[in-house]
């Protein structure tokens, strides 16, 4: 049942490609592999923890303070983790500025909190945690991968390609340092994950539209 | 105060360069009159919030800040997050509760967006971005409303686009999100050449 | 247990509308995640304290590693680094025997009794305030300036930028620059931090023959020995350097010590 939920979260139902959760942090820290991994490992810690935590409580949580309660919760561990990250991480923590607080606001973990965590035993809510972090990761560091790589000319600050202003043959694509790349390297990658499977695509455009939401 | 406005307009547009707010830009741009609503009351929001929580962050938690009480080593600002969460959705509650009760029309047009605000990661991140960038109280009210200026001007922008294109014949996988962010990342190129104006 | 029957049910058995029930667990929740959160900050904040510190240190070190043959001339001379001199900024003195060693440049900027406020038609780095007394660096030889080391503080973009420029001992040409500390845009404006633009100061002149500040930062191709090229899209961090380095080599920083020591040659 576990290697079903990771599979699926992966590809056929991943967070970011599919339920567009989460991307926010997930592209400004796409500049390189490394703020990509630690960002990925410091949102798989809060994701796990705040399922755990929130499924083992779940029975006593008031419905009329659910949000809340939820939203407080996850906020304490991402401020330990950030706490965490500035005293082991110096460099890291440096670059990934207030992404790692905005993980707070990250609809994937409020997100599988309410959907998931808070009507499902402690086990099955860890492993949904760990199935959408790792979702998340993976598309975080392919388009870390390809920014570094192509923008950079190394990975993991290895260098792949010599670059020629060091003797080498590569010219840095510049635009893939910038903001506009990330977008670019995600429609592409939804494009890709599309044309390979074509029941992914969505038939009448996604979202909410005015007469759903006043509906709520 | 000119350049703030402009740089947090344009070259460092909170959701084209920072993605912030991201998942909503996508999903409530199908029409350029939703996208509108929700646009006016990102910038109402994102003013009163970063201006409260400049004035919470310099009167409460920045190091110093109890200096008056006997306690100039105090450093609350590790508290800074929880704190402004709470606070942006005391605001958005009290927000909803004032134009329900004074201007009923404009509640029914945002009423809709508020709740989807309090969890939108450009208004947390205009907050922690006003931290960062030490802002007094003044300039973080008009970074407020100018950041909050820019990311409507983005998502209106891209609802029109939208609304264009839908019955474009695009490549089947490219259909929906795939050219969504694409398009976003023309537009983010597009507000990037903005950058000189900004002086 | 037998007893517990003719009790109230216990708490968690409680209704979840019932409202103390409601109170009791908010008031839980937010003591657990208070002591979560003020606990690890306390237990972190010593490492966190030493990272920062570990990080001045590395930067000065590599100031010094930067000028070429810094390292051996201190080597040489037999100085234990850099001698460190209290300066008076308004007169451009030396202070003796001024304590330097700990010195909080914040702390002292932000203190009523040695801050000096910068008026504001002068106040390019746009600080509002400064110390009236700075420590500086200085490498000697036999009596000889070598160099001089100046910290300079100045507003970027989002940020208060923190640096050192070195001068040689003419006292205008830029023997290094280091950027210490800044928390401009990532990627933008944070590329002042890069070594290849730090380098584009080396060599640079800071004043016309005549004294005044000529330094400056300009957008693309920089043409004379005054102007060093800006980081294109984030103009208003390359200006915030540039007024950073004009306010405090002008005659409300350093400019009366700078003037003093080419009138006595150090």
């Amino acid at each position: 049942m576990a290697m079903r939920e990771i599979r699926s979260a992966l590809i056929t139902n991943n967070p970011v490609t599919q339920q567009i959760l989460g991307i926010c942090s997930a592209l400004a820290v796409s500049t390189s592999v490394a703020t990509a991994l630690t960002m990925s490992m410091a949102l798989t810690a809060v994701l796990c923890t705040s399922n755990v935590i929130i499924s083992s409580i779940r029975h006593h949580i008031p419905p009329s303070i659910r949000l809340i309660v939820q939203i407080t919760i996850i906020a304490s561990l991402v401020i330990v983790t950030d706490q965490i990250l500035q005293a082991y991480a110096f460099e890291l923590s440096r670059q990934l500025s207030i992404f790692v607080g905005l993980i707070v606001t990250n609809c994937l973990v409020l997100g599988r909190a309410e959907a998931f965590a808070s009507r499902n035993p402690v086990g099955p809510s860890a492993i949904d945690g760990l199935a959408n972090a790792l979702g998340y990761s993976l598309i975080l560091l392919l388009v870390g991968t390809v920014r570094e790589v192509l923008g950079q000319g190394t990975w993991f600050a290895m260098t792949v390609f010599p670059l020629a202003s060091n003797g080498g043959w590569f010219e840095p694509i510049g635009l893939m340092t910038l903001a506009p790349s990330a977008y670019f390297v995600i429609g592409f990658l939804i494009w890709a994950i599309r044309s390979k499977r074509r029941d992914l695509v969505e038939r009448t455009g996604y979202g909410l539209r005015r007469e759903e939401l006043s509906d709520d | 105060m000119t350049d703030i406005f402009f740089t947090a307009v344009f070259s460092e547009n909170l959701a084209l360069s920072f993605f912030l707010g991201i998942c909503t830009f996508l999903a409530v741009s199908q029409r350029v009159d939703t996208a509108f609503g929700l646009g006016i009351a990102v910038i109402v929001i994102q003013t009163i919030t970063v201006t409260a929580n400049a004035f919470v962050y310099h009167a409460l938690l920045a190091p110093g800040a109890w200096s008056w009480a006997g306690l100039p080593d105090l450093d609350l600002s590790y508290l800074a997050l929880i704190a402004f969460i709470g606070i942006i959705a005391a605001m958005v509650q009290i927000t909803e509760m004032v134009l329900d009760r004074y201007l009923p029309v404009l509640h029914r047009a945002l009423g809709i967006f508020l709740p989807l605000i309090t969890v939108n990661c450009a208004i947390l991140g205009g907050s922690l971005f006003m931290v960062e960038r030490e802002y007094t109280i003044g300039e973080a009210a008009i970074f407020g409303f100018s950041s909050g200026f820019g990311w409507a001007l983005a998502i209106i922008a891209f609802a029109a686009i939208r609304e264009r294109i839908r019955y474009s014949d695009m490549p089947n996988g490219l259909n929906g999100l795939g050219s969504a962010f694409l398009i976003t990342g023309l537009l983010s190129l597009g507000f990037a050449a903005f950058a000189g104006a900004a002086g | 247990m037998q007893e517990r029957k003719y009790q109230s049910p216990g708490f968690l058995a409680r209704s979840n509308d019932d409202p103390a029930k409601v109170f009791g667990v908010a008031i839980s929740v937010a003591l657990t995640c208070s002591l979560l959160v003020s606990g690890a900050t306390a237990y972190l904040r010593p490492v966190q304290e030493a990272n920062l510190a570990a990080e001045r240190e590395a930067r000065m070190a590599a100031m010094v590693d930067a000028v070429p043959g810094l390292r051996d001339i201190i080597a040489e001379s037999g100085a234990d680094g850099l001698e460190t001199r209290m300066v008076d900024l308004s007169t451009g003195q030396f202070v003796p025997g001024a304590e330097t060693a700990g010195f909080d440049y914040d702390a002292a900027a932000s203190s009523e009794d040695i801050a000096t406020t910068i008026p504001g038609d002068r106040d390019l780095a746009r600080l509002r305030t400064r110390p009236s007394q700075i420590p500086v660096n200085i490498v000697e030889k036999d009596g000889e300036l070598l160099l001089v080391v100046l910290p300079m503080r100045g507003r970027g973009y989002q940020s208060v930028i923190s640096a050192v420029m070195a001068l040689e001992s003419d006292l205008t040409t830029v023997a290094a620059l280091r950027i210490l500390e800044q928390a401009e845009t990532a990627g933008l404006g944070a590329r002042i931090e890069t070594p290849e633009w730090q380098a584009s100061w080396v060599g640079k002149q800071v004043a016309g023959t005549d004294g005044t500040i000529m330094i400056d930062v300009v957008r693309g191709g920089a043409s004379t020995s005054f102007e060093v090229d800006g980081i294109s899209g984030a103009t208003v961090t390359s200006q915030g350097v540039a007024n950073m380095v004009r306010y405090w080599l002008g005659d409300h920083g350093f400019g009366p010590f700078i003037e003093r020591l080419r009138a006595e040659g150090g």
